[in-house]
């Protein structure tokens, strides 16, 4: 935010560098007006007296292409061009990869031919908590699946429970086989009980082990749990 | 003057009800619990909030809803003042004094006086609302649509002006976003718009999948490029309540700060974001001691968060009377409304006038709540700013995931705020900021239907829209703002105001 009008006025001083943040920014622009004009231009223009459907998407793409001409020319005088512009791709892809396995696996979707099966929040929310977190170089495993643990249930409680919000809880075989005779309300509350007590346990685990470590080698480790 | 009390009055009954006020209650707590944490701000907070309210009734989810709204905003000042890092824009100014203030043992008082102010603010905004709210309604119902649509182009162009950075990336953010608003079917002509076949786009892409995911999602990356450095302060918190002189030095500015953050607040186009920052400069100006300011002046608290508070209040003026948001938040209160099925605008307050007056009253028990609960909780936010980003954010990516799949239980929005996400990640990347997008995709769809019905009516003369008197000078508004924001000298000056 600031950065921006930083930016901008330091780079005054170093006139001729073409900024790549500039640049890449026209590019942007240049690449949704083709877009939206190709994705708009079946459709009917129309007339002043009755706009047609096409009218204002192919209007907007164009003066969206038009914005790009004077960052373009912004960018050869080295507008913005002093500050770093760095790339790291694994954020990105594992948050977007966390949020593609939740879609995935909370319900089964259909696609042409095959589809995907159902497993619920039981295995969705874990799986996104977990995937996700490896976004942070700073991740640990053991925090992680204890944080799923309880969080987990918290959400099956708070939003199928006391909300009512239609959420598949767990895949769908186990339900209909093993919880037969189950509500959907019994079971959602057993899974939930379950899994607390999973994460109770692995909380208590990890409180033992990281206590050994730190009795054994440094004494001021922290809990891994 | 009778009229307004009896209507306070039938709202004070419905918000007094214990349900709703149990709900007002809830909203604040959450509101605060999720807006604390840094680097989510009242905008993610909501969406992430809004499937909670789902299962109530229309009134009692307004109601949580906007207290979802003061708690996050409160939570977003609590976080600024104790770890130095502002939720949104108009957290930026607390940060310069507050956390100074807290930095020398006076995080209660610093916590305290924006409580505080924000509460007469709150206050003040509240009546304000109330007394606006009919005139401005009567003023909607002579507008036409060719006047609606000189409105929000000048709403729009506030935006422009008012967005951080470059005016251009700005505009073209704007029309972005109405581009985007055109995706799905053409509601006069049933054509579907470039959506490339796919059945979930034919209703146009939903706007809270697009809010989580460029304010949620993409603040997520946005905070992972960042080597976390968070200075929670080690400091102890103090006494909460500031002392007689205490009081004594904050009471003007509290009191200035609520009148320009309510004007400014009920500017379309986020005139709100600007209250913080004159609040500031204005205190900065009338201090005896200007140096001060910067190391922990409680008028450098007072002011601004009280112009805060009053201006996100009266930001709900458009909403309510001309059924236009004039900034994100608003946008979202509008798919909230959407979704309950109300339509915002002049006719809910002759329509539902228990929800409109309702909803006015929750907001003052809100404020009155938020200055009782947060003030013993502040050590449990305390503890709340000190869980690691590592293990918070994987937590706000399941909610966002699960709440954004109990709107219509449809995987594949949530797959859509992933790539939302990204794509703002990238935008913010090359300077572009997602807010006047996120304007421009609420407020391209009213602004097509007004322009083409305005055509319409006029028989496709484009003279219609300076025919009107109201239009043509709006547009002539609109028109003088975007030249003078380009002109070099204030160009210089606004870069200031924002670099500050």
């Amino acid at each position: 935010m600031t950065n921006v009008a930083r930016g901008t006025v330091g780079s005054r001083k170093q006139v001729g560098a073409v900024s790549p943040k500039e640049l890449g920014a026209a590019a942007i622009l240049i690449a949704l007006a083709v877009l939206g004009f190709a994705l708009s231009s079946e459709l009917p223009r129309g007339t002043l007296r009755s706009v047609g459907a096409g009218m204002l998407p192919q209007a907007l793409s164009i003066l969206l292409g038009l914005c790009a001409i004077p960052i373009l020319l912004g960018a050869r005088r080295g507008d913005g061009g002093s500050e770093e512009f760095t790339f790291s791709l694994r954020g990105p892809f594992l948050v977007l990869s966390a949020t593609a396995l939740f879609a995935l696996t909370i319900k089964s979707s259909h696609f042409d031919g095959w589809s995907t099966p159902e497993l619920g929040l039981v295995v969705a929310g874990p799986l996104a908590i977990i995937v996700g977190g490896y976004a942070s170089p700073d991740v640990q495993l053991r925090p992680l699946v204890t944080l799923a643990l309880f969080l987990t249930p918290f959400s099956l409680v708070l939003f199928g429970d006391l909300l009512n919000l239609p959420i598949p809880i767990m895949p769908r075989y186990v339900q209909e086989v093993l919880l037969a005779g189950w509500s959907y309300r019994g079971a959602l509350r057993l899974a939930a009980a379950l899994m607390v007590g999973v994460g109770v346990l692995v909380l208590f685990t990890g409180r033992r082990a990281s206590a050994k470590t730190s009795s054994t080698k440094t004494p001021n480790a922290t809990a891994g749990g | 003057m009778f009229d307004l009390i009896g209507n306070l009055g039938l709202g004070l009954a419905v918000a007094f009800s214990l349900k709703n006020l149990v709900l007002c209650l809830t909203g604040c707590l959450v509101g605060t619990l999720v807006g604390i944490l840094p680097g989510v701000g009242p905008i993610a907070t909501i969406s992430m909030l809004l499937p909670i309210t789902f299962g109530l009734d229309p009134v009692g989810a307004l109601i949580m809803l906007a207290g979802i709204y003061y708690g996050a905003q409160y939570g977003g000042s609590t976080t600024a003042i104790l770890v130095n890092i502002p939720g949104e824009a108009t957290a930026v100014v607390t940060t310069l004094d507050g956390h100074q203030m807290a930095r020398r043992g006076r995080a209660g008082v610093a916590l305290g006086i924006a409580a505080i102010g924000s509460f007469i603010a709150g206050t003040f905004a509240t009546l304000l609302i109330a007394a606006l709210a009919k005139p401005l309604t009567s003023l909607a119902l002579v507008f036409g649509p060719a006047e609606y649509f000189s409105l929000m182009v000048m709403g729009l162009v506030f935006a422009v002006v008012l967005a951080h950075g470059s005016i251009l990336k700005a505009i073209a953010m704007i029309l972005f976003g109405i581009l985007l608003s055109t995706v799905g079917i053409d509601l006069e002509t049933g054509e579907a718009r470039m959506t490339l076949g796919m059945d979930f786009l034919a209703d146009g892409i939903d706007f809270a999948v697009l809010a989580m995911g460029v304010f949620g999602v993409a603040e997520i990356l946005r905070n992972l490029d960042n080597v976390e450095t968070r200075d929670v302060v080690k400091q102890a918190i103090g006494r909460l309540l500031p002392g007689r002189e205490e009081m004594r030095q904050s009471a003007a500015p509290i009191a200035r700060g609520t009148i320009i953050g309510a004007i400014l607040g009920i500017l379309p186009g986020n005139g709100a974001v600007l209250g913080p920052f004159a609040a500031y400069s204005l205190e900065k100006k009338l201090a005896k001691d200007p140096s001060r300011f910067g190391k922990g002046a409680i008028e450098g608290v007072a002011g601004p968060e009280s112009a805060n508070n009053a201006g996100a209040q009266t930001s709900f003026i458009p909403l309510l009377t001309l059924g236009i948001p004039p900034n994100a938040v608003m946008a979202l209160m509008v798919g909230a409304m959407t979704i309950h099925g109300i339509v915002p605008g002049p006719l809910v307050m002759t329509n539902s006038p228990d929800l409109f007056w309702g909803m006015i009253a929750s907001m003052w028990i809100g404020n009155l709540m938020l200055l009782i609960i947060n003030l013993p909780m502040i050590g449990l936010w305390v503890k709340l700013l000190k869980v690691p980003y590592h293990l918070m954010f994987p937590a706000i990516l399941m909610f966002c995931s699960i709440g954004i799949f109990s709107i219509n239980s449809e995987p594949v929005q949530v797959l859509l705020i992933g790539l939302f996400g990204f794509a703002g990640y990238l935008l913010a990347k090359f300077g572009f900021e997602p807010a006047p997008m996120l304007l421009g995709f609420v407020l391209g769809r009213l602004m097509e239907e007004n322009f083409r019905r305005a055509l319409l009516v006029s028989r496709g003369d484009m003279a219609t829209f300076i025919e009107s008197p109201i239009s043509a000078g709006l547009l002539a508004i609109a028109v003088i703002m975007l030249v003078v924001v380009l002109l070099p000298s204030f160009r210089r000056g606004r870069e200031d105001v924002f670099a500050e």
